[in-house]
């Protein structure tokens, strides 16, 4: 995939996003805005009260005859189970409700008001069951099973249930000997942490209108990342063909994962298939968001981890509890990404892990960006700087030490490819002024500074496709088809660029082929683990290069000239060799006379391509050991500086330092906002944000208790750095870094709030309350 | 429940609609006169999505009945800039990478251009406290708060 | 959990006199609420907390929408006066600044675009972040009643969480602010979980001012939010602080009675714990920087 230098352009520039303009004039359409007339139904959803129920009988009869109501369904009307690496969910509850939340009846009607009315109608006799509400005891024998059916459930190939158990993943590491290794390391670190529960919080809720036409063809709009995903995943749930589903995906107002894989758009479709005609609308309350959406899992992590005097790592012994809520059957892929990940990035040759994905009886964890990364980081890196203390090692050079180098064996056997790690490290070490301590602001802070390392690889199936297509107009101009989503992170915009450079064409000529539409657009697997630019890169280069060859070969043809010789540059065909020229828009539809006049070559003019990796191996059940896991990783480094109000145990941030290796920024203005981006929403989840679980209910369901950082929170400043090693098998080199920014972030706050008054916490959200006390408890201020 | 028949005037232009009494003026703006800038994020005045002017302040459209705006001069994001030109404000946010998922950024464009006519030449904590309202998830706010900078010096 | 938060039906009425509007409450009693700004009505009426028939718009009534200062009696601020407003008033400013500083903490410019000064003393949240300054300031409030008019002192005003001295057929038309002794110097000090923005955790108002008839030379006054059913002034700071003169452990001690007195919950924003170590650092915090800027005025 290597592309001369001097067809980068405009790879490489900071080119101003495509879709900025609709945004900031109020005319891009997200899914709310979408206007579907009068015949527009309004669906709500009756929700389980009960954390772990079984559903005894639903009457809804008197619901169904309220005026203005159209269609009542339940879990009896969907026999399906639907998920992506699981099925263990169905669209509505049948047998038991498993998490406050769970849908157990839909109502579609003229209004919302009505439909909500009609809710109140609807009769429901459970069963309350204990809730399951602690990974740990979930995972233990005495627990009682969520899904006693768990054996039976298809699943992939890669995933591995426990049978009579509520662990619907157990993924393991066994490398080298870790036991022996203990009494070799000079120094030792055990530590326990609890992640809580996080929620995206993406600031557009989530919105899905279903409509299903004559023929029974289903026509879905939703704010989604995953069109081609939730399209193959609902029909089979449905037991239809996908072709008989069409996904129409608008602009998403933020996703983070929680608009991928299915969730709430399996409601509206199911609702829709009872309602024939009419299009029916499900938009969720920021309240339905907060418990009923995807949120991010807990975790309980136990991290043990030595080395020896020099300051190597020797071993290291993991064991995490993913709480995962009712269903899994996405969350499943935490657990092993988790585990094959588990050492961090570094060298580490003995690695005992055990990563569990447990049932609870909380709400559904899901993607959310950085898919298991930032809780594992959150404690491994508190660990490492641990370690580092015992040995009175500086904690820069610890890293520097153990951080992966090109060559290394990594955690699950395989080799690490090239990278920037270590730059990462010496670049964010230097903006933050490692080693040197600035004089607190006031006598009643104290001023800190903190480090730490990420890596990352995409967690997706092996064989995860991408595809484009490429078509010209006769103004020459171009149009690009793709699967991939804009949420925000501008893979339209990087999309343009690399159709603009792989073909010839200015940046300004071409045009991204929006909405996403399942009829018209490519496969996409789905907008997830970063993969785009790499993956949907790959396949939008392979589809301009085709859209060249078909382009040159015509022309070389009518030139008698060999193709070789040929070139597109700035939209005009041009020979090295006779110097002859040609504007595109002249030829790419009407194809060009041949040479003797006798007829026509060529004809409209379009490109496909696709991108698949082929070199994905898998990992041995019992080990974890393979020769390729992951794709890649993208690695990278943050650092802090902050300080703690002694008086109030308040934290703030004053400014963060970040490299990531991104092997080659398409658009490097788009990366530095990524990195940024996901410092602040990294700050966030560590400084403010927990969903208070209490017996299974979320106590804190709306933004007034449930906080996120506002504009008054952010730091003074952030130096993103781009660091570029290139990726073998990426467009100009290039790898993803949408969700890396976000993990390093709690650890680094952690460690630099260690430094600043001396104190560690179980777990996020380091609240002001939480620092405060735990200083008053180690006599840090009475 | 009372209905009421209310005129006002929205990004210039003379409205008039028939409304419940508990009609907020944000389900006003997108689902009667379908101005679908002004988004709807919480419906509870706490994430700013839905920030339009009310007599040239900024308000959560989401807080304040729309019969409460009778007689009232609202403007929407669709009313920033003239004609085709935009707003310094939205040049701005384009040029600085302001803008990533779009969502917060028409409530955020109001309450910078209130911003900038009560106070031409903020400062960065002014700018802060004036966006505390505003939830972005993407951004990060630094590039926001640039770009409102940048605007004041156009 | 309620999902589905909304606001009811409900008739909107626009009364064009105390009187009308008076009269409506009254014989709607138990059915009617009186609103100006509607930011914490209607978010508590959205949650389903209360289910009024009639909302009576108050907006516009005689001397609501007035804010004035006359240097012989004072300020009065009308009851639809918004917070900006308060804010940016040069008098305010100049004579009242604690309560600028107070009102200028509350939520987010937006909402202080709709939400009063009365509105917060008449919603009596114990959080409510301008009361304690309305308190310390000696505020009075003017009510339209069944009876006529009178005055409402707002130490008694007070009873619990959501609970006044007002009566059906009341109708707050403005607030009132004696001229504050000469150099008194005020500090709202207030704990969130974001720098700005969120309701308070614990909401300190300290003023003082001088006052040759104490020993100390200098009358103190502490009033706290969110630490109590109602906004809670500490009267035990002002005789700590009156009299003896005023040291560093005068300031302490005085704010160690601070934390004696309040009696917090736990809650979803803070535990009682914390709260009590919080009034306590808090209220030093606020009584030293008064006291400086009290020293430093007479220097």
């Amino acid at each position: 995939m290597v592309v001369s230098e001097k067809e980068a352009k405009p790879v490489g520039e900071s080119k101003p996003r495509i879709d900025a303009r609709e945004k900031v004039s109020g005319a891009a359409i997200f899914g709310d805005d979408i206007q579907f007339g009068n015949a527009l139904l309004h669906a709500r959803i009756l929700r389980s009260p009960h954390p772990h129920a079984r559903i005894l009988s639903i009457d809804t009869s008197k619901a169904e005859s309220h005026p203005g109501v159209k269609a009542v369904v339940t879990g009896d009307d969907f026999p399906g189970y639907i998920g992506l690496y699981l099925l263990d969910r169905h669209i509505f509850a049948r047998d038991r409700a498993r998490y406050v939340g769970d849908p157990i009846a839909g109502v579609a009607a003229t209004s919302e008001l009505i439909a909500e009315e009609a809710l109140e109608l609807i009769e429901v006799e459970y069963e309350v069951l204990e809730p399951v509400i602690d990974a740990e005891y979930g995972a233990s024998p005495d627990s009682p099973l969520i899904h006693p059916r768990l054996e039976e459930y298809q699943v992939a190939s890669f995933i591995l249930p426990q049978p009579e158990s509520n662990i619907s993943n157990y993924f393991k590491i066994r490398k080298g000997d870790t036991d022996n290794a203990w009494e070799k390391c000079t120094a030792v670190v055990e530590r326990k942490y609890r992640i809580p529960h996080i929620q995206h919080v993406p600031i557009e809720p989530h919105v899905a209108v279903a409509q299903v036409d004559e023929s029974g063809e289903i026509t879905l709009w939703g704010s989604s990342q995953s069109p081609f995903a939730q399209r193959n995943l609902i029909a089979q749930a449905l037991g239809i063909s996908q072709s008989d589903m069409r996904v129409i995906a608008p602009y998403v107002g933020g996703g983070f994962g929680s608009k991928a894989g299915v969730s709430m758009e399996s409601l509206a479709v199911a609702i829709a298939t009872k309602v024939k005609g009419r299009p029916v609308k499900l938009l969720l309350t920021r309240e339905e968001e907060f418990f009923t959406a995807f949120v991010r899992q807990g975790l309980i992590a136990y991290f043990k981890m030595g080395c020896d005097e020099k300051g190597n790592l020797l071993a290291m012994e993991n064991k995490f509890y993913w709480d995962a809520g009712a269903y899994t059957e996405y969350g499943v892929n935490i657990t092993r990404a988790s585990g094959y990940s588990s050492t961090g990035p570094y060298e580490v040759p003995n690695v005992t892990t055990d990563s569990y994905c447990v049932y609870t009886n909380h709400p559904v964890g899901g993607p959310m960006r950085g898919f298991g990364m930032p809780e594992m980081h959150a404690g491994l890196e508190q660990c490492i700087d641990e370690l580092a203390a015992a040995i009175s090692m500086d904690q820069v050079e610890f890293r520097r030490i153990n951080c992966l180098k090109d060559g290394d064996t990594l955690v699950t056997g395989s080799k690490m490819h090239p990278t920037g790690l270590s730059q990462c490290l010496e670049k964010t070490a230097e903006a933050i002024g490692w080693g040197h301590k600035g004089e607190p602001s006031a006598p009643n802070k104290r001023r800190g500074k903190g480090l730490a390392l990420m890596w990352k690889a995409p967690a997706m199936p092996p064989n995860a496709g991408s595809s484009a297509w490429v078509e010209l107009a006769e103004d020459g101009r171009v149009t690009v088809g793709i699967g991939g989503q804009d949420l925000g992170q501008g893979v339209f915009t990087v999309a343009a660029q690399m159709a603009a450079a792989a073909l010839g064409v200015p940046f300004e000529w071409v045009k991204v082929a929006t909405p996403l539409d399942t009829r018209y657009s490519p496969y996409e697997w789905q907008t997830v683990a970063s993969r785009l630019t790499w993956s949907l890169g790959n396949a939008v280069v392979n589809a301009a290069k085709d859209a060249r060859n078909q382009i040159l070969d015509m022309a070389a043809e009518a030139w008698q000239e060999e193709p070789e010789n040929l070139d597109i540059l700035n939209g005009m065909v041009v020979s090295y060799k006779s110097e002859r020229e040609m504007p595109l828009k002249d030829i790419v539809i009407y194809g060009m006379p041949k040479p003797d006049d006798q007829g026509w070559i060529g004809g409209p003019v379009i490109g496909r391509g696709k991108f698949m990796p082929d070199y994905v191996t898998g990992l041995d059940p019992e080990t974890g050991q393979g020769e390729r896991a992951v794709v890649h990783y993208t690695t990278g480094a943050q650092a802090v500086e902050l300080e703690v109000d002694l008086d109030t145990g308040q934290v703030e941030i004053l400014r963060g330092a970040s490299a990531f290796d991104v092997g080659k920024a398409i658009n490097p203005d788009m990366v530095l906002a990524q990195i940024e981006g996901g410092f602040v929403q990294g700050m966030s989840s560590a400084l403010f944000e927990a969903l208070d679980l209490k017996d299974g209910y979320v106590q804190n369901p709306s933004f007034v208790d449930y906080r996120i950082a506002t504009s008054s929170d952010v730091p003074g400043g952030i130096q993103a750095m781009i660091v570029e090693v290139a990726q073998d098998d990426g467009p100009w080199g290039a790898r993803g870094v949408g969700e890396h920014s976000m993990v390093p972030t709690t650890p680094a706050i952690a460690n630099a709030i260690y430094d600043a008054v001396g104190v560690r916490l179980e777990g996020p959200p380091f609240t002001a309350e939480k620092v405060y006390l735990k200083m008053l408890e180690e006599g840090v201020v009475k | 429940m009372s209905f009421h028949r209310i005129s006002l005037t929205i990004n210039g232009e003379l409205e008039q609609a028939d409304i419940s009494a508990n009609m907020t003026l944000m389900d006003l703006l997108r689902d009667t006169l379908i101005f679908t800038g002004t988004k709807n994020g919480c419906a509870a005045g706490e994430c700013g999505a839905c920030t339009v002017l009310f007599n040239g302040e900024p308000i959560n459209s989401c807080l304040v009945l729309a019969v409460e705006c009778d007689g009232t001069e609202i403007t929407t994001v669709e009313g920033l800039g003239r004609d085709s030109q935009l707003d310094p404000i939205q040049e701005a946010i384009m040029d600085a990478g302001g803008v990533q998922c779009g969502f917060c950024t028409p409530g955020i464009l109001i309450s910078a251009r209130a911003l900038l006519d009560r106070n031409p030449n903020p400062s960065v904590s002014e700018i802060k406290a004036a966006l505390v309202g505003n939830l972005c998830r993407c951004t990060g706010y630094l590039r926001i708060i640039e770009s409102i900078q940048e605007a004041a010096r156009m | 959990m309620n999902a589905y938060p909304k606001l009811p039906e409900f008739d909107y009425v626009r009364p064009e006199s105390y009187q009308e509007a008076c009269q409506f409450l009254v014989s709607h009693a138990g059915e009617a609420r009186p609103f100006i700004g509607g930011t914490d009505l209607f978010v508590q009426m959205r949650d389903r907390l209360y289910k009024p028939k009639y909302l009576v718009d108050i907006k516009g009534l005689d001397g609501t929408d007035k804010i004035s200062f006359d240097p012989s009696h004072g300020l009065t601020i009308g009851a639809g006066v918004n917070m900006n407003r308060v804010i940016a008033d040069p008098d305010v400013t100049r004579h009242y600044h604690v309560l600028a500083e107070a009102a200028e903490s509350v939520a987010s410019y937006q909402l202080r675009s709709r939400a009063t000064i009365v509105g917060n003393i008449c919603n009596a949240s114990p959080a409510g972040d301008t009361i304690g300054a309305c308190l310390l300031m000696d505020g009075v409030l003017n009510v339209f009643g069944e009876n006529g008019e009178r005055q409402e002192a707002l130490s008694t005003f007070f009873l619990g969480p959501g609970k006044t001295t007002l009566k059906t057929g009341d109708i707050v038309s403005s607030i009132a602010f004696p001229l504050p002794h000469q150099g008194t110097q005020g500090r709202y000090i207030k704990l969130g979980r974001n720098q700005l923005s969120d309701l308070s955790i614990v909401g300190v108002t300290a003023v003082g001012y001088p006052d040759t008839s104490l020993q100390s030379g200098y009358q103190f006054k502490l009033a706290l939010a969110s630490v109590a059913p109602i906004p809670l002034v500490v009267d035990q700071v002002g005789e700590i602080l009156g009299r003896e003169a005023v040291s560093e452990e005068s300031l302490r001690h005085a704010a160690e009675a601070a934390m004696e007195a309040c009696t917090p919950i736990d809650d979803v924003r803070g535990s009682a714990q914390y709260r009590k170590y919080m009034v306590r650092n808090l209220s030093y915090r606020a009584l030293k920087e008064v006291w400086v800027k009290l020293i430093d005025n007479v220097n």
